[in-house]
């Protein structure tokens, strides 16, 4: 039987994607599980893996034709079997038919498709809870007949995402073996003593995992190219460019934005550090930063303030399940937002070794789209520059970013006296549909409080 | 506690009723001499004489018609309509006048009157003499409609319905009537819009009514086995209708089978599965599904009424098993 293979569904957001480049060619035999095609989509290139095996007979999209996700770009048969005539008709998209709305979709649901589901099938109940759970149906599995999505899957995608979020008992030795393998430790049923996951547990594991199993799609974030401006030089937007000029353009125009400033003194907080930095390391493994403890006082401050950590929604106003702060790295050619997930409830040792990750890995182009989609709140600081304060566009759909200027030593007044602080200022900004001066204000106060009171902060959590 | 059938249970209802109340009296075809086709009248001409148990001719208007009359100047009728499937010869009299009277003159009128009938496929009736109709009586407000399931219930129910100033429509399952079950001795009344609910579980609720809750108990009893918890609600009356305690039961299972002898179509099942869609939305996980006879005459070939119309145990089961698939 024929099979369609259609551009998956690459993330919440994405809408379209532009087939790079194809790795099998009409006529190769392809094997279920091959990777078929590369696909950029919003900021990431992601490779798609053959639905079945046979013959890739048609291909529908050529190369650096972008089309909608869901779309038909490619028909496998089996061995001897021809093309159904559809296809032939069909011939082949070009650019210009494209942006026609006469795209070949799927067009009977008859013949079995993919990776992407076509239609989110699920109970009122099942939508119920995932809308109560701000959970997007599209990032769950269904178990039920037709892939229908049952509450009890809702439910088993929900306790997974807590155990992801929860601290995860291993031992050393089993730590570095499912990160050697690639196992999630999350996944991992474990024996030991409190659930803590033993190193025969990850082995176990490794055995259970089945090789017909797809594997997640790989996706990369392509390192921009250095390329030195001219003047007069016209310069085609890259995808990455592209999003950012149609989100912060989508963001800046729907979302009324009010902006609020404060100045913290840091003097304690930097003392703190410098007097636990060396043994932190030692024990931790990581060299704490000042961004550490901001992402960990920002979480702490939307526990307290938890409309400042939401999005609109129609006219709702839909407050986040969970608190995952990203931080804005720039890029040389661009900038993403990977987050820390739940950072309300990490210790700092595990938010620096998050945010070391996450920044590096997105140094490297390799961040996930998952931890790209999930901040709920953004921190954009650019303290290594020559910046007393600034305004952000808030990175949608959020509803808040925090702006962090330099620190630098300023007269300040204590007591009646001019003394020299190290001082920074911090700035917000948020969505004014929903969010207004007073509420903003006080978030901002609560969270200078919490920097400049290092101790009372940071001990208690 | 003793254990009596369902006809006996009846005929106790109405002997009691009778002994406590001179103004009732019963009217109906061959439920004199002869007892009722059912025996559901057994020994009480002879006990109470003709002129309170009535052989009416074999006009179905005339019955209704004497009924709701007499009821109108002051006595308690309790009538009886020998098959469901007649009530369309009395159709306006029942519908349009005793339904709509009290309404009609402004409370000037009560009409106190009881219809005892019968329905159900399983003894050769065919098209005309085994219907299950319940669910079309439903539609007309002004008519209470009682579907007992136990020989406990139909004679507690019996007491409610004579007690009541409104007319109600009384059905009793031709195929029960030899059931045996606990009956107290004596007075008591079972309430009208008040579910029975059989059996507790988790899992699924099965609404089902008069012979059908046997045939949803058993099922539910043997699903235990295989660790499905299957909640059994009998409402008892479709008239007021207990939509609280199906909704309860809903809410915590989330999936719904009704099982009901009427046709498919229009069936009570159809009531119930709109009242889940309106009212309790949220809660489906699974489709819900209607366990009924199939959309069609009642056939007289005794195999295809046993096998294909009357719904069995394994058209339950089979739903039991699809709704599962959703668990």
């Amino acid at each position: 039987m024929a099979i369609e293979v259609v551009l998956p569904a690459l993330g919440l957001t994405v809408e379209k994607g532009k087939i790079l480049k194809w790795l099998k060619k009409e006529g190769q035999t392809v094997t279920k599980g091959d990777s078929l095609y590369e696909v950029e989509a919003d900021k990431v290139t992601t490779e798609v893996e053959s639905p079945v095996s046979g013959i890739l007979r048609k291909i529908l999209i050529p190369e650096e034709v972008e089309v909608p996700i869901l779309t038909v770009v490619a028909v496998i048969t089996d061995e001897n079997e021809k093309l159904p005539e559809k296809y032939l008709t069909m011939g082949t998209a070009t650019p210009e038919r494209i942006e026609k709305p006469a795209l070949p979709r799927i067009q009977e649901p008859s013949v079995l498709v993919t990776s992407g589901p076509t239609e989110i099938k699920a109970p009122p109940a099942a939508r119920k809870l995932a809308k109560d759970k701000g959970i997007d149906l599209l990032s769950i599995r269904g178990s039920g007949p037709g892939g229908t999505i049952l509450v009890k899957d809702v439910e088993s995608f929900l306790s997974m995402e807590r155990q992801a979020g929860a601290r995860i008992l291993a031992t050393p030795t089993a730590r570095k073996l499912a990160e050697r393998e690639g196992i999630g430790l999350a996944s991992v049923k474990g024996t030991g003593i409190s659930g803590r996951v033993m190193k025969a547990d990850v082995v176990g594991a490794k055995a259970a995992v089945r090789p017909g199993e797809p594997k997640p799609a790989r996706i990369s974030v392509k390192a921009p190219s250095v390329s030195t401006y001219q003047l007069g030089q016209v310069i085609p937007m890259n995808s990455i460019r592209k999003v950012i000029a149609k989100r912060m353009a989508q963001s800046k125009f729907t979302a009324p934005h009010i902006y609020f400033f404060n100045d913290v003194d840091m003097e304690k907080l930097l003392t703190l550090r410098e007097e636990i930095l060396t043994e932190f390391e030692e024990t931790e493994g990581i060299r704490i930063s000042i961004n550490d403890f901001l992402i960990k006082a920002v979480a702490l401050t939307l526990r307290e303030y938890p409309l400042v950590n939401s999005r609109v929604s129609g006219e709702e106003i839909r407050i986040f399940p969970e608190i995952n702060v990203g931080l804005a790295v720039a890029m040389e050619d661009g900038l993403i937002v990977p987050a820390v997930p739940r950072a309300d409830q990490l210790g700092l040792g595990e938010i620096a070794r998050y945010r070391a990750d996450l920044v590096d890995r997105a140094r490297q182009a390799k961040l996930t789209i998952e931890e790209m989609e999930r901040g709920t709140f953004t921190i954009s600081s650019l303290a290594q520059f020559d910046i007393t304060f600034f305004t952000a566009i808030l990175n949608p759909p959020q509803s808040g970013i925090l702006t962090v200027g330099k620190v630098e030593e300023r007269p300040a007044v204590r007591d009646g006296k001019m003394v020299i602080r190290r001082m920074m200022k911090e700035g917000l900004s948020v969505d004014h549909r929903i969010i207004d001066g007073a509420v903003a204000a006080q978030f901002l106060q609560s969270l200078k409080k919490k920097l400049e009171n290092p101790y009372t902060t940071f001990l208690r959590f | 506690m003793r254990e009596i059938t369902f006809r006996e249970a009846v005929v106790e209802a109405l002997d009691i009723a009778m002994q406590r109340d001179p103004k009732i009296f019963l009217l109906g075809e061959d439920i004199g001499y002869y007892g009722g086709l059912f025996q559901a009248t057994q020994g009480l001409m002879q006990k109470y004489g003709e002129d309170r148990v009535m052989d009416s001719p074999i006009s179905e208007s005339a019955i209704l018609g004497a009924g709701i009359g007499s009821a109108i100047v002051g006595m308690h009728p309790v009538v009886e309509i020998m098959n469901i499937d007649f009530l369309p010869v009395c159709m306006d009299q029942l519908v349009n006048q005793a339904a709509k009277m009290r309404y009609m003159f402004g409370g000037r009128m009560k009409i106190p009157l009881v219809i005892r009938t019968t329905c159900g496929a399983g003894r050769g009736g065919a098209a005309h003499h085994a219907q299950a109709t319940h669910a079309a009586f439903m539609h007309f407000p002004g008519i209470k409609i009682v579907a007992a399931a136990t020989p406990h219930d139909v004679k507690g129910l019996l007491f409610t319905a004579i007690e009541d100033e409104n007319p109600v429509l009384f059905i009793e399952n031709k195929m029960m009537y030899n059931m045996k079950g606990e009956v107290p001795e004596g007075y008591y009344t079972v309430p009208f819009g008040k579910a029975a609910v059989h059996r507790e579980g988790k899992d699924i609720t099965i609404v089902a009514t008069m012979r059908m809750v046997h045939k949803a108990l058993a099922v539910a009893k043997e699903m235990e086995a295989e660790g499905v918890g299957i909640e059994v609600i009998d409402p008892r009356t479709l008239c007021p209708l207990d939509k609280e305690t199906i909704i309860r039961s809903f809410k915590k299972t989330g999936k719904m089978i009704i099982v009901d002898e009427g046709n498919r179509v229009g069936n009570f099942g159809s009531e119930v599965a709109s009242i889940i869609a309106e009212e309790a939305v949220e809660y489906i996980q699974a489709p819900i599904l209607k366990v009924t006879a199939p959309h069609v005459p009642v056939p007289y070939s005794p195999v295809l009424e046993k096998e294909v119309y009357i719904p069995n145990e394994d058209g339950i089961k089979r739903a039991v098993h699809k709704v599962l698939e959703y668990a």
